[in-house]
Parts: structure tokens; C-alpha cells; sequence
């Protein structure tokens, strides 16, 4: 084929002779989108990495404007989606800014435990993630630097007094119980050590109740209970269970029915995998296998892979079946496969080619030799073997939507054109982005060295609870939530070096800095382990070249 | 109740713009957002919301529950229905007041209709609804708003959860004509069908609903009706392996079935109508690429070497032809198949 012929134009969804608004819409973004592809190869466009880092610093300097009161609930996410998408673009903050930034999460820490979205706001299980995510980035131990000042003791009992006999949480006192808050609950007991027996007890059985028959997972899922607490064979589904009041009565949860509410959907999705990880490390102490949650990771598998869109939609992914694509996917989707691979789903060696010569796709890879900082990404020798370590959705394809679509011109990332930018997108967008271009996994060798490492006993510790964690299940925890390690050689990067998101930096020799997204708690893998290691008590071993 | 309602945009205006300059306030602090005078990142918030925000953080000090903040809560939400802390706390001075739930589920059905997308507003529902415990209504509510926003997912979690709540066979019994109604509007509705699974399979066993077989028959025939009307709907295809999943029935229930739909070209020879197995219509654009990947999940779900080749073949087609953005994944079904020949 010669180089100048251009490539055929992609394949519209079929829409088999019969529209609906559904396949309307589609063909309308279709349309939009088709615009977005490169002519050539001349005109691909790179990552406008010094524009949104303009737009950013924009809304953090001078402030986000009057439409952005609806998030004035959700203040902790602005700083954190701004902060979190700076680390992803390489860029630190001067300890003024730093401290400023602290300063304004530490007042919306509430009086009884946990964050809320601004001062004088309820505490809330979303802000309680954004807020300690953003101290894990911006604060430090001491006096003002917000690490300290976190109040575990009491955020522990917010957690509890949130808790349902069915294992889920309100995402706040008299608010809705669903997987994202559970998922933010989650995070942040680990980070900071507060997980217990009794915080998560039943809490995998209600993720896994989530999973609907599509694969993907639901907001929650609704509980029935016997209608006696008798042992005897379940009656039929009570009609005054209350879901959302704690049991007054000793009322038994059926196991089934316990039917999802709402359809499989990224961003849930995404949080009831995540939290499935973060909860492994309790499964070996539970009883019998036969009595443990399950879900179907095959099925969850292949409704991810199905999120992704086609050449025409520019491999964005989509959030629920027979939806438009949308950036902030890359990482609800794009983001989950990693997670997957902790559960023994695709990682190295799975998505070779089976049989025969490549397919002759063009790949490129980067060398990072010789730049400002020491820094190199070692890459496989032949295309065969950079195969075995590949991801099973297409993650050039991801690259291209978020280069080509993602990005706006005047700076920031955003759903899909022709919409603004704003920071939610450019941080999901950037964190998807990242997700597609390096590999993480949890690195067998790096769980061995925080294993020899591990001080037993060592902690921040005020006592939280009478329920404790064994210290094997808490070593365990901060092993499993540390050894994610970037796979050398195992980097892709659509449109070459310049456009690389999230490095690994390499300094004097023995310390690694980290740069690569954490799957679990998008946090840079840095920042994970410089909160954990401060809350665990714990010294990190250096990351052996 | 009048202060419950008077809020309404007309009633407004009559009363000065400013919780500050209103009389009957001036025993409540305001309180404001920091003590910073200039935080990093503000939001330029409207005199407005600044100023009931700043007297809502004054009553929140205090504690106080009464008529009035009713009213307070109310003009935040409405500036801003994502104030989860306003809806908390109104609800907990709906409680301590005893106010007549029916006056405010009336200013709900106006505020859903604004405010759509917010969780707030249909979880503030639920909690009335658990107070009035009276459903019927509800329905018919939803259906009105689903009309709205056909795929909503805060309406339709609200709609599963009054079902599986109340759990009264008078509220169930519409469903499935609810459902038609929602497919023949829009078949590739996803939410609708997932409500149908939800109601056929998920909830429970209601009377006229125990013959099991005859249900899996009237579902399966439900869907290839569908699949035959529109080929290529992801949904259809996702219901259609739902069912066999869920009742564990082998894929090659419907192997007659899927054949067609994986061809290349229509198939003209048959000109008998198979009511079990509609033929996909004239307009289909085949093959359809979700009944190549049925296909080869029955051949892998047989299982044997020769079954396991032809499915790779089936993928092979997927990953080299009709469905290249999934190359990579195709790819492992083929290695993993492979792998549990050897
Ligand atoms: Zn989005």
C-alpha cells in the first residue's frame, strides 16, 4: 500500500434499516467524531500537555467560575481532579500552593469524623476519598501539613455509623447506599490504616450482588430479609424490609433475591472491581471457599472489552451498553483492565498472538534515553515478545480518542467534542491516557521485599476499634495496595515520547520514583506508598532495579 | 403549609432577594465558607447562593429545625440540587417538625422535573416514600419523567427500588406491558431491558409467574423477536445471554437460531416462517458480529478439539475482520481455548 493513500473511512455502527433515537445520537456523534480523525499522518496531533496545564492552574490561581457552583458540594473533588491530573502531567506544586491546598481540605474535615464538600457541610464518604487523596499529594506529617490532623479515631466511627446489614454504606447519614461510596470508603481505610473484621464484614457479598447479567456492575443492589429472623427455610421476599435504616431488628438477609438496581455502568463498574481488589486480602481468612462472594470475571471481561467503541467512535470507551462514548471512560473502563489483572485475568502472556506472523499493526515504541532527568524505559527486543506484556483493549485505539477527541483546544480534556473541558474530564481523561500507555501490575518480586520489610506492630496508632485486624491481614493489605510496579518495556505511546504521561523517573541509582498511576486509588504509585508507609508505620524497602 | 411552597418562583419576588435582608432573620448568624479571606480555588458563587449558603452554615451551628429552614434548604437546593447537606438537613427538620409528607413529595414532582440528573432528588424521594409508604402514584411519575430522559439512571434504580421495596403484586403487574411500551419506543434502550431482566429473573417469584419453562420460553422468544427486528443491538444480544446464563441452560438452546444472523448474506432458500427462529429481515446488515461471537461460544461451551477450532475460527473472524477493535481480545479467547485443548 503506498503511504499516501489515506486509510478507508471506518464503518458507522450498523443501524439495520431501522433508527431509533438511540442509533440517532450515535450516528450524529459518529459524524463529529469522523471529523476528529487525521487527515494524515502530519496533522496527528500531540498532547497539549503546557495548554492544560494552563487550564488548570487557571481555575486553582483564579478561581472556577459561577457554573461551577453545582460542584460547591464537591470541593475537595475540584482540588483533587486538579491536583491528581498535575501529577499525571509531571508538574509539582511550591509548598505556598501546597499549603494553601491543605488548608482548605483540612476545613472541610467534620467535627464528628470524616470530610464534607466544603465548610459546614455534612461528612460524606466522596469528599472523604477526594480530601485524603489530595492531603496524600499536597500534605505531609507535622504540624499544618494536614497528615496528623486527620482524625481517624473519629473517621472510623463516620465509617460504622454508615454501615447496613446488608455489608453496604450510605455515602452519608440518610443518603443512598452505592458502590462509589463504598469504593471511596474503601480507599481510604487503607490508605490510612483503619480497616477492620467488622468494617467490611458482608461488604464483598453486597459488591458482588452488584454484578448484573451483562458483566458489568450496578449502582447497589437492593436487600430482602426473611421476615422472621427463624433459620427455617427462607419465606418469600419481605415487603418491609428497610434498606436504608440500620437493623433494629435481628431481621436475616436472604441471600437471594438481591436484585441490582440499575443498569451494568462504567463508573460503578470500576468501583466494585476496585473495591473486590481492596478486599483480597480478606478473603483467605474468611471461611470455606464454597461460602465466599463470587463474581464472574469472564463475563465482567467481556462486557468491559465491549465498552470499547469502534474505529469510528475512535476507541473511546462507552459507559453502558448502547451509550455514546465518552473520555472520562478511559479510566472507569480503560483504567479497570489493570484491576482484572490482579484477579488473574489477561497480564503477561495471555494476549500474545496465538499462532502466525503479526498482523503487521503499526506500533511504536519509544526509547527515553537522554532527557533532563535520568530516566529510561527499557523496551522489549522484537515486536513478538513487546506483544506478551500487551492489555486486552485496544490501547492505541484509547490513545488516539483522548488525542484526537478528548482534548479541547483551548486547553483541559472533556467528554467528546464539541463540549467544554473541565476538570473532571481532564483528570479521568489524563488518568485513562495513562492507563493505555504504561502497564502496572502487582510485581510478585516487589510483595517479597515489603514482605522482609514488614515491622510488625509498628503503627500511627490511637486504638480505632475492638475489632482488630490480624497483623498478617494488614501486612497483607499493604503489601498487595504497594507492590503494583510499572512493567519495564511494557510502555506504548501513541504519537512518541512527547506525549508520555506519568513516567517512571529514575534517580541516583537506587531510588525509583514511581510517576505511573496506581489502578486502585489513582494516586501516582509514589504518593500511595509515601501516605501508606507514614500511616502503617512502616519504612519501604528501595525498588530493586 | 404555605412556607413549604413559598419559595415557588412568583412568591419570591415579592420578598427581598437576601436571607441578610430579610427582618425575620436577623437572629441568625451567617457564617462564611473560610476564615481565609482568600482560599485557593473559590468558586465565584453568586450573591444569592452566598448569602443562603452563609446562613444555612449559621443554622446548621445552632441546630435549629423549623419552618424557616424548610425554606432556607429549599432555596439552596434549588440554586444548587446537589447540596446533599441541604436535602440531609431538611429532611432530618421534615422529621422533627412533622411535616405533611404529601406537600413535600408535591414540591418534588416539580423539582425532579428541573433537576433530573441529581441523585439528591430521587433519593429524597425514596425517604418520602418510605414515610408515605404509598407507591401507586410513583409509577406513573416515573414513567413521566422516563419520558423525559428515556435512559435515566437515577429513574429507573428509583423504579427497581419501589418494586423490590413495596413488593406489592399490584405494583408488578404492569411491568412487562411497561417495558413493551418502553422497546417499542426505543429497542435499543439498554435500561429497559435491564429492567425486564430485573423483573423477570431478579426480584422474585410472583403468582402467575411459577411455571419456570413456560417463562424461558416466552423470554426467549421475546428477545429473538427483538434481535430479528433490530440484528446488531448490543442489548438484545446481552438479555439473550442473560437468560441462558442465569438459568444455566446450554448455549445451543438457540444455535438454529443464531446461525443466520452470522452469515455473511441472507439466506433465501427457506421461505417457511419459523416462529421459534425469526430470520433477521431484509434490512439486517450481516453478519452480525455479536452472532459470530454467539456461534463460537456454543462451540467452546461443547468443548473438544474440533468444536475449539472452529470457535477459534469464529474469533479469528472477529479479530481480523468484523470486529478489529477487539483484536486483542479475540485473541486471548483463542489462546485461552487453545490451552484447555492441549
Ligand atoms: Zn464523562
Amino acid at each position: 500500500m503506498p503511504v499516501s493513500s489515506p486509510p478507508p473511512a471506518p464503518r458507522p455502527t450498523p443501524t439495520d434499516a431501522f433508527p431509533t433515537s438511540t442509533s440517532q445520537t450515535q450516528a450524529e456523534t459518529e459524524s463529529i467524531l469522523l471529523q476528529h480523525i487525521p487527515s494524515n499522518a502530519d496533522a496527528k496531533q500531540g498532547l497539549a500537555k503546557q495548554s492544560h496545564m494552563q487550564f488548570l492552574v487557571r481555575s486553582l490561581v483564579q478561581g472556577f467560575p459561577s457554573r461551577y457552583t453545582s460542584q460547591d458540594a464537591s470541593q475537595p473533588w475540584l482540588l483533587f481532579w486538579t491536583i491528581q491530573a498535575f501529577s499525571a502531567l509531571q508538574v509539582g506544586l511550591d509548598p505556598g500552593n501546597k499549603q494553601r491546598i491543605v488548608d482548605k481540605i483540612m476545613a472541610a474535615q467534620h467535627p464528628d469524623g470524616g470530610f464534607g464538600g466544603g465548610p459546614g457541610q455534612a461528612a460524606h464518604l466522596l469528599p472523604t476519598y477526594a480530601s485524603i487523596c489530595t492531603l496524600a499529594i499536597v500534605g505531609r506529617p507535622g504540624p499544618g501539613g494536614g497528615w496528623d490532623q486527620i482524625n481517624r479515631k473519629k473517621m472510623y466511627d463516620f465509617f460504622m455509623s454508615l454501615k447496613q446489614p446488608d455489608g453496604s454504606f450510605l455515602v452519608a447519614h440518610h443518603a443512598e447506599v452505592d458502590v462509589r461510596g463504598i469504593y471511596c470508603l474503601l480507599v481510604t481505610a487503607t490508605l490510612l490504616d483503619l480497616l477492620t473484621p467488622e468494617l467490611v464484614s458482608g461488604t464483598a457479598s453486597f459488591v458482588a450482588s452488584c454484578q448484573t447479567y451483562e458483566g458489568g456492575f450496578s449502582s447497589a443492589s437492593q436487600p430482602y430479609y426473611a421476615a422472621t429472623p427463624s433459620p427455617s427455610p427462607s419465606p418469600p421476599p419481605s415487603s418491609t424490609s428497610d434498606s436504608t435504616t440500620s437493623a433494629k431488628h435481628a431481621r436475616r438477609l436472604l441471600e437471594k433475591p438481591r436484585p441490582p438496581l440499575g443498569e451494568a455502568h462504567g463508573g460503578y463498574t470500576f468501583c466494585a472491581l476496585a473495591a473486590w481488589v481492596l478486599l483480597l486480602p480478606f478473603r483467605e481468612t474468611e471461611g470455606e471457599q464454597d461460602a465466599q462472594p463470587k463474581i464472574d470475571v469472564g463475563n465482567l471481561l467481556r462486557w468491559l472489552v465491549m465498552m470499547q467503541g469502534t474505529e469510528i467512535e475512535l476507541g473511546g470507551f462507552k459507559g453502558r451498553t448502547n451509550k455514546l462514548v465518552d473520555g472520562c471512560y478511559s479510566w472507569w473502563c480503560g483504567g479497570a483492565f489493570a484491576l482484572l489483572e490482579a484477579l488473574g485475568v489477561g497480564g503477561a502472556g495471555s494476549s500474545a498472538p496465538p499462532a502466525g506472523p503479526s498482523s503487521g499493526e503499526e506500533e511504536e515504541w519509544d526509547d527515553m534515553d537522554g532527557k533532563m532527568v535520568f530516566y529510561r524505559v527499557r523496551f522489549a527486543p522484537d515486536t513478538q515478545a513487546a506483544r506478551l506484556i500487551d492489555t486486552l483493549f485496544n490501547r492505541k485505539a484509547l490513545q488516539e480518542y483522548i488525542l484526537y477527541a478528548g482534548q479541547h483546544p483551548a486547553g483541559g480534556l472533556r467528554d467528546k467534542p464539541p463540549k467544554n473541558a473541565d476538570a473532571y474530564h481532564t483528570l479521568y481523561c489524563l488518568s485513562g491516557l495513562s492507563a493505555a500507555q504504561h502497564r502496572i501490575s502487582v510485581a510478585t518480586s516487589r510483595r517479597e521485599q515489603l514482605r522482609k520489610a514488614w515491622v510488625a506492630g509498628a503503627s500511627q496508632d490511637t486504638k480505632i476499634s475492638e475489632s482488630t485486624l490480624p497483623e498478617e491481614v494488614r501486612m497483607k493489605v499493604f503489601q498487595e495496595a504497594l507492590a503494583w510496579t510499572e512493567e519495564e518495556g511494557g510502555s506504548l505511546i501513541v504519537g512518541g515520547t512527547e506525549n508520555r504521561v506519568s513516567l517512571i523517573m529514575f534517580f541516583a541509582f537506587t531510588r525509583r520514583m514511581q510517576n505511573a498511576t496506581h489502578p486502585v486509588f489513582n494516586l501516582t504509585i509514589t504518593h500511595s506508598e509515601g501516605l501508606m508507609s507514614y500511616f502503617y508505620g512502616q519504612n519501604l524497602p528501595p525498588r530493586a532495579k | 403549609m404555605p412556607s413549604l411552597v413559598s419559595a415557588s418562583s412568583t412568591s419570591l419576588q415579592e420578598e427581598p432577594a437576601l436571607y441578610a435582608e430579610r427582618p425575620e432573620w436577623n437572629d441568625v448568624t451567617p457564617l462564611s465558607q473560610y476564615e481565609d479571606a482568600a482560599p485557593i480555588a473559590p468558586i465565584f458563587y453568586s450573591a444569592e447562593y452566598k448569602d443562603a449558603t452563609d446562613y444555612f452554615r449559621g443554622i446548621v451551628k445552632t441546630g435549629e429545625k423549623s419552618e424557616r429552614v424548610l425554606q432556607l434548604t429549599e432555596s439552596i437546593i434549588r440554586l444548587n440540587p446537589a447540596h446533599y447537606s441541604a436535602w440531609q438537613y431538611r429532611y432530618e427538620t421534615l422529621l422533627a417538625l412533622d411535616s405533611p409528607v404529601d406537600v413535600e413529595l408535591k414540591l418534588m414532582d416539580e423539582l425532579a422535573v428541573s433537576f433530573l440528573k441529581t441523585y439528591q432528588v430521587w433519593h429524597h424521594r425514596r425517604l418520602l416514600l418510605m414515610l408515605t409508604r404509598k407507591p401507586a402514584p410513583e409509577l406513573k411519575f416515573i414513567a413521566a419523567s422516563l419520558k423525559v430522559d428515556a435512559k435515566n439512571y437515577h429513574t429507573w434504580s428509583y423504579r427497581q427500588w419501589l418494586l423490590a421495596f413495596f413488593n406489592d403484586d399490584d405494583l408488578w403487574a404492569g411491568e412487562l406491558d411497561f417495558v413493551d411500551a418502553m422497546l417499542t419506543q426505543d429497542v435499543r434502550n439498554n435500561s429497559a431491558w435491564h429492567h425486564r431482566f430485573f423483573v423477570v429473573f431478579q426480584s422474585g417469584l410472583r403468582e402467575g409467574e411459577t411455571d419456570r419453562a413456560r417463562i424461558i420460553r416466552r423470554e426467549l422468544t421475546f428477545v429473538k423477536q427483538n434481535i430479528s427486528l433490530v440484528a446488531n443491538n448490543p442489548s438484545a444480544w446481552n438479555y439473550l445471554r442473560g437468560i441462558l446464563d442465569t438459568k444455566d441452560l446450554p448455549y445451543s438452546r438457540v444455535e438454529e437460531f443464531v446461525r443466520p444472523y452470522a452469515l455473511t448474506t441472507h439466506d433465501s432458500t427457506t421461505d417457511l416462517v419459523d416462529l421459534e427462529n425469526p430470520p433477521p429481515p431484509p434490512g439486517a446488515q450481516l453478519p452480525c458480529p455479536a452472532a459470530i461471537e454467539f456461534l463460537a461460544d456454543i462451540h467452546e461451551k461443547e468443548g473438544g478439539k474440533d468444536r475449539i477450532l472452529l470457535a477459534s475460527e469464529l474469533w479469528r473472524s472477529l479479530a481480523d475482520e468484523h470486529d478489529m477493535i477487539r483484536k486483542k481480545y479475540w485473541e486471548y479467547r483463542i489462546r485461552e481455548a487453545l490451552k484447555r485443548v492441549k
